[in-house]
């Protein structure tokens, strides 16, 4: 086996983490987690799942495995000592499954430096892509997951309900990305406010922020520009029935652009189809299952366009690996 | 980023400067139907004044642009002083970077029209994309599909293509670049593959 000490940029580059989270239970994280790592993985690329949902962690399940023995912990309390040691095999070749909720999410006490740690570890393990299921919460380190990775998805259900969710967790993921971004604590504490709208400084969104810190330092002011225009969350929308609901989709990334000042990414919709419960109950990825359902056939469109992403990684079916 | 009244009524509307009545109109009717109250995609999201500002000013743009007169006044005081954000023929930056985001074809239609209804195949394509004077490098960075999988799909590579879902998405990406209709174009270049794969 390579030798993986910390720091060493083995393959590093090459390599794309994608998280999904957002929205509520329920608006398909999981399903197209397990089921876009599967088309990946068909395409010849070594996919990796985590599994980071804290609060319903079954990954597992949509890929037909039983419940994981070996998590991310086995390698932090370091009864394994390499991080390959807790990968779980599956039934498709190039795809392995990370089970990590209960560590990489749980625990305010989880420390910045020990979070960097466990992420670098990921980021060495040899694959061209890793999918983390982040879950529906909004936790200061499930945003910050979602944030440092390559591309953060969101799943939304055209629902009043998945797209309030949606906009507290982008807000709370946004906020918090400006957060880090400023130095000093004024400026912190301005953000801060912004995030409650019923603030004694009358900053009702975004614009009214950037004014607002302009006031106090333009160069901050400028740090916060800068991160709003570098922010650029993806979308899929999910369980779409018409196609005023595709439009929705187009709809979320005008109101984003409004608002936040944010080029959102409408990756794609899968549309609703009974074949997806119908799968799971049986617990058979979709797209293994039904390749030919019209949900499968969305989720691997959405694959080949991740896919394009990283074109390096691209391999022709058939052709030698 | 600007503020509402800070931006121009492109900007409002998401269009280019060098936009046509007809894409002003399609804009207008995104953002009408986006922007209206009931509307799902904005649940939550904004206060009741900004969705009355938002809604008083996309109508303002749209009487504005889509009156020859008022929209070159306009473009007089307004987009000279901004040194042209997007000057002619340049996209947006919103510019799609996937397939699906079909808002902003390329406008090259009207090739289409010329070379007939297809059926688009392989060949067709390829004599497409030469008579827009595109090689396959430019289509690659434009729809992000590797150059090695567009040869194969010009030269029908039967082979070599990727599954017919994946094809399917690389064929969309491919004719909304080249400005085609991308469901004639998959229904086309897949039937054209039907006896092939038999044999």
């Amino acid at each position: 086996m390579k030798d993986r000490e910390m720091g060493q940029p083995t393959n590093v580059n090459r390599k794309m983490i994608w998280t999904i989270g957002g929205g509520k239970g329920g608006s398909g994280k999981s399903f197209l987690a397990a089921n876009m790592g599967i088309c990946l993985s068909q395409l010849g690329l070594k996919v990796i799942l985590i599994d980071a949902d804290l609060g319903g962690a079954n990954l597992h399940t949509f890929l037909g495995v039983p419940p994981p023995t070996f998590s991310l912990s086995d390698f932090i309390q370091k009864r394994v000592s390499h991080l390959e040691e807790v990968l779980i095999p599956t039934s498709v070749p190039n795809l392995q499954l990370l089970s990590g909720a209960q560590d990489l999410l749980n625990a305010a006490d989880t420390k910045s430096v020990q979070k960097r740690k466990i992420l670098r570890s990921i980021q060495h393990l040899e694959s061209d892509y890793i999918l983390v299921d982040l879950g529906g919460g909004n936790a200061l380190n499930t945003l910050d997951f979602f944030l440092i990775s390559d591309g953060g998805i969101l799943v939304v259900t055209p629902e009043p309900t998945s797209i309030e969710n949606t906009y507290r967790f982008l807000k709370s993921a946004f906020y918090r990305r400006l957060r880090g971004a400023v130095s000093s604590s004024s400026a912190k504490i301005l953000i801060d406010g912004a995030m409650d709208r019923k603030n004694e400084l009358g900053i009702q969104n975004p614009s009214d922020l950037i004014e607002a810190m302009n006031r106090i330092s333009e160069e901050e002011a400028k740090r916060v520009v800068a991160e709003v225009e570098g922010f650029h969350p993806n979308l899929i929308l999910n369980q779409v029935r018409t196609k005023k609901d595709i439009e929705v989709g187009f709809s979320i990334r005008s109101a984003c652009k409004k608002y936040f000042g944010i080029h959102l990414h409408y990756l794609g919709y899968v549309v609703y189809d009974q074949d997806v419960g119908n799968s799971i109950r049986k617990r058979k990825p979709l797209v293994l299952e039904n390749p030919r359902s019209k949900a499968a056939q969305c989720v691997a469109e959405i694959a080949s366009k991740l896919a394009n992403k990283h074109p390096m990684a691209i391999r022709f079916q058939g052709e030698e690996r | 980023m600007k503020r509402i009244e800070e931006q121009t009524y492109y900007e409002i509307l998401e269009v280019a400067p060098d936009a046509t009545s007809r894409e002003i109109q399609q804009a207008y009717e995104h953002a009408k139907e986006t922007f209206q109250n009931d509307s799902v995609a904005i649940y939550s999201l904004f206060s009741e004044k900004e969705m009355k500002k938002i809604q008083e000013v996309i109508e303002e743009a749209y009487r504005v642009l889509t009156e020859e007169t008022l929209r070159k006044n306009y473009d007089q005081t307004h987009l000279s002083s901004l040194n042209l954000k997007w000057p002619k023929s340049e996209k947006l930056p919103e510019t799609p970077e996937s397939p699906m985001e079909k808002k902003t074809y390329l406008p090259f239609s009207e090739i289409s029209i010329e070379l007939g209804e297809g059926p688009y195949r392989g060949k067709m394509l390829k004599q497409i994309r030469e008579r827009m004077g595109m090689d396959l490098k430019t289509i690659s960075m434009e729809t992000r599909i590797p150059v090695k999988i567009l040869e194969v799909i010009e030269e029908e590579t039967v082979e070599r293509l990727p599954a017919r879902v994946y094809l399917k998405g690389f064929l969309k990406g491919y004719a909304q670049c080249l400005g085609l209709d991308p469901n004639k174009v998959i229904e086309d270049y897949l039937h054209s593959l039907e006896p092939a794969k038999k044999k």
